[in-house]
């Protein structure tokens, strides 16, 4: 039946097929694109298994145009803040870079991420150490020092302390915090002050602020910072612990205190000149404020340097140090002087430009 | 017997004092931990959606238009049919646990699966299965093995072409390149849409087919496939007209459009005839609907949410303000979608084991015990494992999709296992019994009547332990997991990030207050919502598991 009225029709259903098939055909081909970027994002997905004629052909797709790879960071909780922003603003310009950042803190970073070859960056509080040079070298890794801000390590008190009186001294931080005099109660230190236990906060051994802390107070060869403290490697803890006790005494980085000034109190630290300074981050940049301000460091690995995407973002990274907006103003540390970073930046230079 | 010495004098005194005392005493017991849980839910999302923000006019306009329509068409229906109510309910809640859905894939498609790797994965995976459909239904003289050996051929040389993984570490060339790959080299390529929509309304089409076949016929079901096929395409060209782009719209189309309109169908138009339900649904969404316009009309302003759009959609940022949930939220995806494809295979396969073929022995009985106490062993020590094996001894890098991902599957195959083997032993053992009577093999009742029976128990199981791996932070932790992460992983070996990582991250190495007061609790909401959005899946499907089982 339907054969029969098919052919008494205008049009046989073969034509309509090839009709409405050509319309289908056009339809299509209006639909389509070049395919331009398929090579190099086929490579991250099925890449495992790819030829050596395709990496080839990948390789020269991604050499062009926009930077792409991976920055791996690790390092010191002090630094973190300031890599996060300086990684937030390098990502919105480029696209293609992924910045991954682990707060492991300053020893910590070197021992089990950056010399193991894990990382391309290691963020640190405080100058590495021979014994994780020795480590880095046995794993044919270079480091590079990159100084990238000044921190004033800051001492904090319970906003209810009213005996420390215009500040403290170099000698009594050093009583406070050593392992050979551990004074029970703030009575221990100075006979005018309350007969009440003290409670100690501070930065864990992973920490660059606690190896700088032993090296600005207690000193190379002084005593050694007491244990009986309780040990953190995040500073929110610190402070809310130093909030929560009138009797309670902390140190950490000035960021974290700048942000929360009303929580707890900053104690001022009295100088070589023999002035009491409080922290800030013009008395630590004018150098008022000693021993306890001290320079943050970012150690690139000199291998990572010759890759462009992790040159060009420790170039950005130098290039943003100065920058009040984002190193004062935002994270909380003092920016670098014009001079320091050209220093910097032609000692980056020179370790991207070697091999 | 016993001796019997003791002797019952009599009841002592008689109270109902006490019996009343104890059954208040063991309800406290039973509501304290809900009561409790509640209490930190409602301060947490208190702190993430700011409630008390919002213009007083806002919430009279949502009354007006949402909650009193609801409950009065919501008492009438439920005062008709219960089960029309049910059905309403359930329309509502599929549609908004759906659109969640949407959003993940739609993420996905358009962050980390490239269109065209997509599409030339699927049509590699679409041939090779047609080839072997084909193979099994027309050729019954081709030997089983000759024909098992042809599918395996037809499945590898599509997707890694020859010699391919064998071949290359012994450095032979690629002859012959993969369908896949051939596919992404040609050179004119359709736009990311019609890839996108071909894809998902394929697959859309082929799950909403054999769904409406089984409830109707096979002719019904080929015609609504079709249907649902044709309209995830053309939404991609209707998408611009009401302000979508297309590769998001055709996402929304397949993912949400396609199941709630199937399920409304369903329970309206079949033989369970409860259009009252579809009723109450549409009065739910089209208070919503009318009430956001009526406040954006009328200038009423909602709560400052931290929960918002751009909440959702950006990354982490210096300013509390800015910061995103984005990456963390792909970054769980993924991992989720990793760990379920490593655990959901193997921990079937261990269940379907014991279960069925084991004999009861010391080994055995030694794998059971094992398998029972793994399950209790702290995650942390699993991270310490993951980090041990896959990155010390296997060399992985750290923290990345694969590794964080089959870290988490360790941590909950033993759940997975134990769950799988729970519904295996729960299908009756007269459908065993009558299979091996009518002379099936033992392999031919495991694959026609125990898995299809105890699946719907085996996917709860498995769902409910893929809703613990989403809430583990200290594995990811040991694993060196990175605290902050800028995009969407895009490969297996990249770096990733997960929800209760971002948290953590948050709550401690940020120093700015409204990081932990206000982006914390945001993101603990858009965890736990994204939680009981794969709870729902896995309650639903239980009970309809109770109902027929």
């Amino acid at each position: 039946m339907t054969r029969d009225s098919n052919q008494t029709r205008r049009f046989s259903r073969r034509k309509f097929i090839a009709a409405s098939g050509g319309l289908g055909v056009a339809g299509l081909a209006g639909c389509t694109q070049s395919n331009t970027g398929g090579g190099s994002t086929a490579e991250s997905t099925d890449g495992s298994y790819g030829g050596s004629g395709d990496s080839t052909d990948d390789g020269s797709d991604g050499g062009s145009g926009s930077l792409s790879g991976d920055i791996n960071i690790a390092g010191s909780s002090t630094v973190f803040p300031l890599a996060t922003a300086m990684a937030e603003r390098f990502q919105s310009q480029h696209e293609g870079v992924d910045v991954s950042l682990q707060s492991t803190g300053s020893g910590g970073g070197f021992a089990n991420y950056f010399c193991s070859g894990q990382t391309d960056f290691n963020n640190a509080s405080r100058p590495i150490q021979p014994e994780e040079e020795d480590q880095c070298a046995n794993n044919d890794i270079e480091p590079v020092e990159v100084k990238v801000a000044t921190d004033a390590l800051t001492v904090i008190v319970n906003n209810d302390n009213d005996w420390i009186g215009e500040g403290l001294t170099v000698e009594q931080l050093r009583e406070l915090w050593s392992a050979e005099s551990q004074p029970e109660t703030w009575a221990d230190v100075n006979a005018d002050w309350p007969d009440e236990p003290l409670e100690l906060y501070g930065p864990s051994e992973a920490s660059g602020t606690f190896d700088y802390f032993i090296e600005a107070i207690l000193g190379e060869e002084g005593p050694s910072h007491r244990q009986d403290y309780s040990p953190t490697e995040q500073d929110r803890t610190i402070i809310q612990g130093v909030n929560g006790s009138e009797y309670a005494m902390g140190y950490l980085g000035f960021a974290y205190y700048s942000e929360n000034q009303d929580t707890v109190q900053a104690v001022p630290v009295e100088n070589d000149e023999g002035n009491y300074v409080e922290p800030s981050l013009d008395t630590a940049l004018s150098g008022e404020y000693n021993p306890l301000s001290r320079p943050l460091f970012t150690y690139p690995k000199v291998s990572a340097l010759q890759e462009d995407h992790i040159a060009e973002f420790a170039r950005f990274w130098l290039e943003n140090s100065t920058d009040r907006a984002i190193v004062a103003d935002e994270v909380g540390y003092v920016p670098l002087s014009d001079e320091e970073q050209s220093t910097m930046l032609s000692r980056l230079e020179e370790a991207a430009g070697s091999n | 017997m016993a001796t019997g010495s003791s002797q019952i004098e009599d009841f002592g005194q008689v109270s109902r004092t006490v019996g009343t005392i104890f059954r208040y005493l063991i309800l406290a017991a039973t509501l304290f931990g809900i009561v409790v849980l509640a209490a930190l839910l409602v301060y947490v999302a208190n702190d993430a959606l700011q409630p008390a923000t919002a213009d007083p006019g806002w919430y009279l306009t949502f009354f007006l238009t949402l909650v009193a329509p609801t409950a009065l068409v919501g008492w009438a229906v439920h005062r008709r049919g219960p089960a029309a109510f049910t059905f309403g309910s359930f329309l509502v809640g599929l549609l908004v646990v759906s659109l969640m859905f949407s959003g993940g894939v739609g993420l996905l498609v358009v962050d980390v699966v490239p269109p065209l790797v997509g599409f030339s994965f699927a049509i590699a995976i679409a041939v090779p299965t047609a080839i072997s459909v084909f193979l099994t239904r027309y050729s019954h003289r081709i030997g089983f093995t000759s024909r098992l050996s042809a599918t395996a051929f037809v499945f590898y040389l599509s997707l890694f072409g020859l010699p391919g993984p064998i071949g290359s570490p012994i450095g032979v060339p690629q002859v012959v390149p993969s369908l896949a790959r051939a596919i992404q080299s040609i050179p004119v390529i359709p736009v990311d849409w019609m890839m996108v929509g071909t894809v998902l309304g394929g697959i859309g089409g082929a799950v909403v087919g054999s769904y409406v076949a089984g409830v109707r016929d096979a002719r019904t079901g080929l015609v609504a496939g079709g249907l649902a096929f044709a309209a995830t395409l053309v939404s991609a060209v209707v998408g611009p007209f009401v302000g979508l782009n297309p590769v998001p719209s055709t996402v929304l189309t397949a993912v949400t459009v396609l199941p709630t309109a199937t399920y409304a169908w369903r329970g309206a138009f079949t033989e369970e005839r409860r259009p009252a339900g579809l009723g109450f649904a549409a009065v739910v969404v089209g208070g919503a609907l009318v009430g956001a316009a009526a406040t954006s009309t009328l200038g009423f302003a909602g709560p400052q949410s931290w929960v918002d759009w751009q909440f959702l959609t950006s990354a982490h940022s210096g300013s509390a303000e800015n910061a995103g949930l984005y990456p963390a939220i792909g970054g769980s995806i993924l991992l989720m979608a990793t760990v379920a494809a490593l655990s959901f295979p193997i921990g079937v396969g261990a269940a379907v084991y014991l279960e069925e073929y084991a004999p009861d022995n010391r080994l055995t009985r030694f794998v059971d015990v094992n398998i029972s106490n793994l399950a209790g062993v702290p995650s942390v020590v699993y991270g310490l494992l993951g980090l041990g094996v896959f990155v010390t001894y296997l060399g992985q890098a750290a923290g990345t999709v694969i590794v964080g991902g089959a870290t988490l599957a360790l941590l909950i195959l033993p759940i997975v296992i134990i769950s799988s083997r729970e519904a295996i032993r729960s299908v009756p053992s007269n459908m065993r019994q009558a299979s091996y009577g009518m002379g099936a093999t033992r392999w031919q009742t495991v694959k026609n009547v125990i898995l299809p029976e105890a699946f719907p128990g085996i996917l709860t199981g498995t769902i409910l332990a893929l809703g613990r791996a989403i809430g583990e932070t200290a594995p990811l932790i040991m694993i060196a997991a990175p605290n902050v992460v800028f995009s969407l992983p895009t490969a297996l070996e990249s770096k990733v990030s997960a929800m209760p990582l971002q948290v953590y991250a948050w709550s401690s190495l940020f120093a700015s207050e409204d990081f932990y007061t206000k982006a914390v609790p945001a993101g603990v909401v858009v965890l736990l919502a994204v939680l009981l959005a794969m709870n729902s899946i896995a309650i639903v499907l239980r009970n309809r598991f109770e109902r027929t089982g």
